[in-house]
């Protein structure tokens, strides 16, 4: 870690910069990265306005895999949504059905059964575990094969993600995609002997989290391609709305699953990770950090999880026709990726008269024509890696 | 594409072809290097990954660990020049269409595409939505279709043997034959001309449309779920924040409105943001508006009250009881509201999103563009009045 280099940051990079005024003499090269590009994770597209090597201006345009999630929600019964958000965030999707059912549970003043917040709560720690290996594999296929030499993170990554998706398999029979929460609990309930697997699979898991470690944190190209790259700044991460790891990575102390806590949150302590420098290492370092946190709270948890009942509703005949009071209620959890909120708008039907999700990969992207600029081609790779968007939920 | 009989090959005939024709032996050996030929292009299928949403993610799990395409020497290409199977995984937007056509031509022939997932078959639940193409063979000719919302890998892998099948079987002239089991062929699909496939007959299509009816109906069946208010009777949850009131007492702003945040007047609401960002709301969460139509809400707001729009913040504090203020701006139609951008950076991209899909006007902003539709779209889709299957020529 000798290589850390600490870069001031001056002034703040003006995002809507006139090119004109740039250089007017100065041939810039517009430089269009994506749609289709194997390291934008998705649709995704940058226009990167080069000098030489060096990114003078970035516009970045989303929308690509914008699939009118909103006003489908708003066509649709209560019930019937939650196979709907598992598709934002593809990466996280049981974060997804909690966010959405929460803010309904939190409109009609309906108290979650203990046993069901603690599954919902063990579920978000192990989903945790698996979004951030993808994460981790994605990344450093973005950095190049330079790591280990071709795939090797990603496969590595990808093989105990596996476990921890065969666990999921295990309680509602989906790989992803799993529709398990609902309004007022979950639908499946654990299966016996679960908690045995989970402790094999953590077992496996643990250990090669210093694999993973050794692998990136200690290895030189790493910290070459990482150190004092794509640097932001606590104030501007919190006007732009950035939340989670990003967030964490700029020295800021804050997590909602401690903050404003949720599910089983106010039962167990969180210990939150933060890192200093707000560059792409830092991202990293607090992501590695996050697993073996969600390891230690998934050990803890599973073997107390309450005895009684999942749901707190008694059975119905239409769960369709579920209606909501008129009102309006925000609620946000903390997911893998920051703060996924509901905000929710009731007419008093079984619709939802205005249903926004509030995504975190969405803020988190907006801070690219802020940091991108002054670094190379290469950077814009590896800061747009860090920040570890998904597209479904940027899009919506 | 295509099988190329000895009839076909008529029209392209060249002066030498019979002389060689009557060359002994000649037309064992180009039969015999038909087949070395048949034998490489099916065991040495380089994908090209159409990766846009969920699909990506188990065509990632696909090719890694656990499953291992590369053992049937499938090896993933970045690039279309260098593949020849593009494998469509995920939902293809309008925005994104002209793009897959694009990277489809040009790709070398001899080529093939799967449509991987329900949203490249058809679209899926998406497809009568105003953004989304209802199935990628609208535009590209398919000829394997993994059906799954995502397909498990192994699905995708029975995929590839199909292709490979395909290939060896229209080589030689044959015909392949459809899967056999019939609830893989239940994908229900909109009727719009599709490219000519080689592996569907009009009867199934027709199977398929007629099915599709029943399928977009409501089940409704008996089950155990969460018994619900009936009927509504109080207002649902008032999400301001504490600190609000205090700073709404200070500027003297008498707020109004019931069943949602307070009502602030649209000319101060950057004097309450500013004195709650000085009280610690340094984190700007989102910005949400509605469209309120008179007939489209049944309860909740009066009934004969004129069309308006409600734009609501959200601000949160950071650390330890993190809290969330929220308050509201309501506009006539075309009236415009004060950016929050000078305060907050995020607010942006924030209200570049709800111009782009609710059509509201923020004042100052320094960019206002489209954030997810293209730039020509000449509709705000989120409005109430606008049905969700907005047409998009020429697919729907």
């Amino acid at each position: 870690m000798t290589a850390l280099q600490t870069v001031q940051i001056t002034r703040r990079v003006d995002p809507h910069l006139s090119i004109d005024r740039y250089d007017p003499e100065g041939e810039l090269m517009l430089l269009h990265f994506g749609p289709q590009h194997p390291s934008t994770h998705g649709v995704f597209r940058m226009d990167l306005y080069l000098d030489g090597e060096k990114v003078v201006k970035v516009i970045p345009h989303v929308g690509y895999l914008h699939r009118a999630v909103e006003k489908l929600c708003e066509t649709l019964a209560y019930v019937q949504i939650t196979p709907i958000v598992d598709k934002n965030d593809y990466v996280a999707p049981m974060t997804n059905e909690q966010a959405l059912n929460m803010a309904f549970e939190a409109a009609l003043k309906l108290e979650v059964p203990r046993r069901a917040r603690w599954m919902r709560t063990l579920f978000a720690e192990l989903q945790r575990i698996a979004s951030h290996l993808l994460w981790l594999g994605t990344f450093a296929l973005d950095l190049g094969g330079a790591l280990g030499g071709g795939s090797t993170v990603f496969i590595h990554c990808f093989r105990e993600r596996e476990l921890v998706l065969d666990l999921f398999e295990e309680v509602t029979g989906a790989r992803f995609h799993y529709n398990t929460h609902t309004i007022g609990g979950n639908r499946h309930d654990l299966p016996a002997g679960w908690s045995a697997k989970v402790h094999a699979a953590l077992d496996v898991i643990g250990p090669r989290l210093d694999e993973y470690e050794a692998m990136t944190l200690e290895n030189r190209i790493f910290l070459d391609r990482t150190v004092g790259v794509g640097k932001l700044d606590a104030e501007l991460a919190l006007e732009l709305g950035i939340t989670g790891p990003i967030l964490r990575a700029c020295g800021v102390d804050h997590d909602l699953r401690r903050d404003a806590p949720f599910h089983a949150y106010d039962e167990v302590k969180v210990n939150v990770v933060t890192a200093q420098g707000g560059d792409c290492l830092a991202r990293a370092q607090v992501r590695l950090g996050e697993m073996r946190e969600s390891v230690r709270l998934v050990r803890q948890m599973v073997d107390g999880v309450p005895e009684g009942s999942i749901n707190s509703g008694k059975p119905v005949k239409l769960p369709v026709q579920t209606k909501i009071p008129p009102g309006q209620v925000y609620v946000a959890i903390e997911t893998p990726r920051g703060e996924l909120g509901t905000y929710l708008v009731s007419d008093g039907t079984q619709f939802p008269y205005r249903l926004k999700i509030r995504p975190p990969s969405l803020h988190a992207l907006s801070a690219l024509p802020y940091i991108v600029p002054g670094g190379t081609v290469s950077d814009a790779v590896a800061i747009l890696g860090s920040l570890d968007p998904i597209m479904g939920e940027v899009d919506r | 594409m295509g099988v190329k009989t000895v009839d076909d090959g008529a029209a392209f005939e060249h002066p030498l072809y019979r002389t060689l024709l009557s060359v002994p032996g000649l037309t064992v050996a180009t039969t015999a290097l038909d087949q070395v030929l048949t034998w490489g292009m099916s065991n040495a299928l380089w994908v090209f990954p159409m990766a846009t949403s969920c699909c990506g993610i188990e065509f990632m799990a696909t090719a890694a660990s656990r499953v291992d395409i590369d053992r049937m020497g499938t090896i993933v290409r970045a690039t279309p020049r260098q593949a020849d199977v593009m494998v469509v995984a995920g939902t293809i937007t309008v925005k994104m269409a002209s793009r897959v056509k694009k990277l489809w031509d040009q790709m070398p022939e001899p080529k093939w595409c799967i449509a991987m997932g329900s949203c490249a078959i058809s679209g899926d639940f998406y497809r009568n939505l105003y953004s989304v193409v209802p199935g990628v063979d609208t535009f590209l000719p398919v000829d394997v279709y993994v059906p799954g919302c995502p397909p498990s890998p192994e699905a995708l892998m029975h995929g590839f043997l199909r292709l490979q099948e395909k290939i060896r079987k229209s080589r030689k002239g044959e015909t392949v034959t459809p899967e056999t089991n019939s609830e893989l062929l239940r994908v229900t699909r909109p009727s719009i001309p599709r490219m000519v496939d080689h592996e569907r007959t009009p009867e199934m299509d027709r199977a398929q449309i007629e099915s599709a009816d029943i399928a977009t109906e409501v089940e409704v069946t008996p089950a155990v779920h969460a018994s619900l208010a009936p009927e509504p009777t109080e207002l649902a949850s008032n999400i301001s924040g504490p600190d609000l009131p205090a700073v709404l007492t200070e500027l003297g702003i008498a707020a109004t409105g019931e069943l949602g945040p307070p009502l602030v007047p649209a000319r101060r609401h950057l004097e309450v943001a500013s004195r709650l960002k000085s009280r610690g709301y340094r984190q700007l969460v989102s910005v949400v508006a509605t469209h309120w139509v008179p007939g489209t809400a049944r309860k909740g707001k009066v009934p004969d009250e004129p069309e308006h729009f409600e734009v609501s913040y959200l601000l949160r504090t950071v650390g330890a009881g993190s809290r969330v203020a929220t308050w509201a701006v309501r506009l006539a139609p075309g009236e415009p509201v004060a950016s929050l951008f000078q305060l907050f950076a995020g607010a942006d991209w924030q209200e570049r999103e709800q111009y782009d899909l609710v059509g509201v006007m923020f004042a100052d902003h320094p960019d206002l563009r489209r954030l997810m539709m293209p730039e020509n779209y000449d509709r705000h889709p989120l409005r109430r009045d606008l049905p969700a299957n907005l047409p998009y020529a020429p697919w729907r």
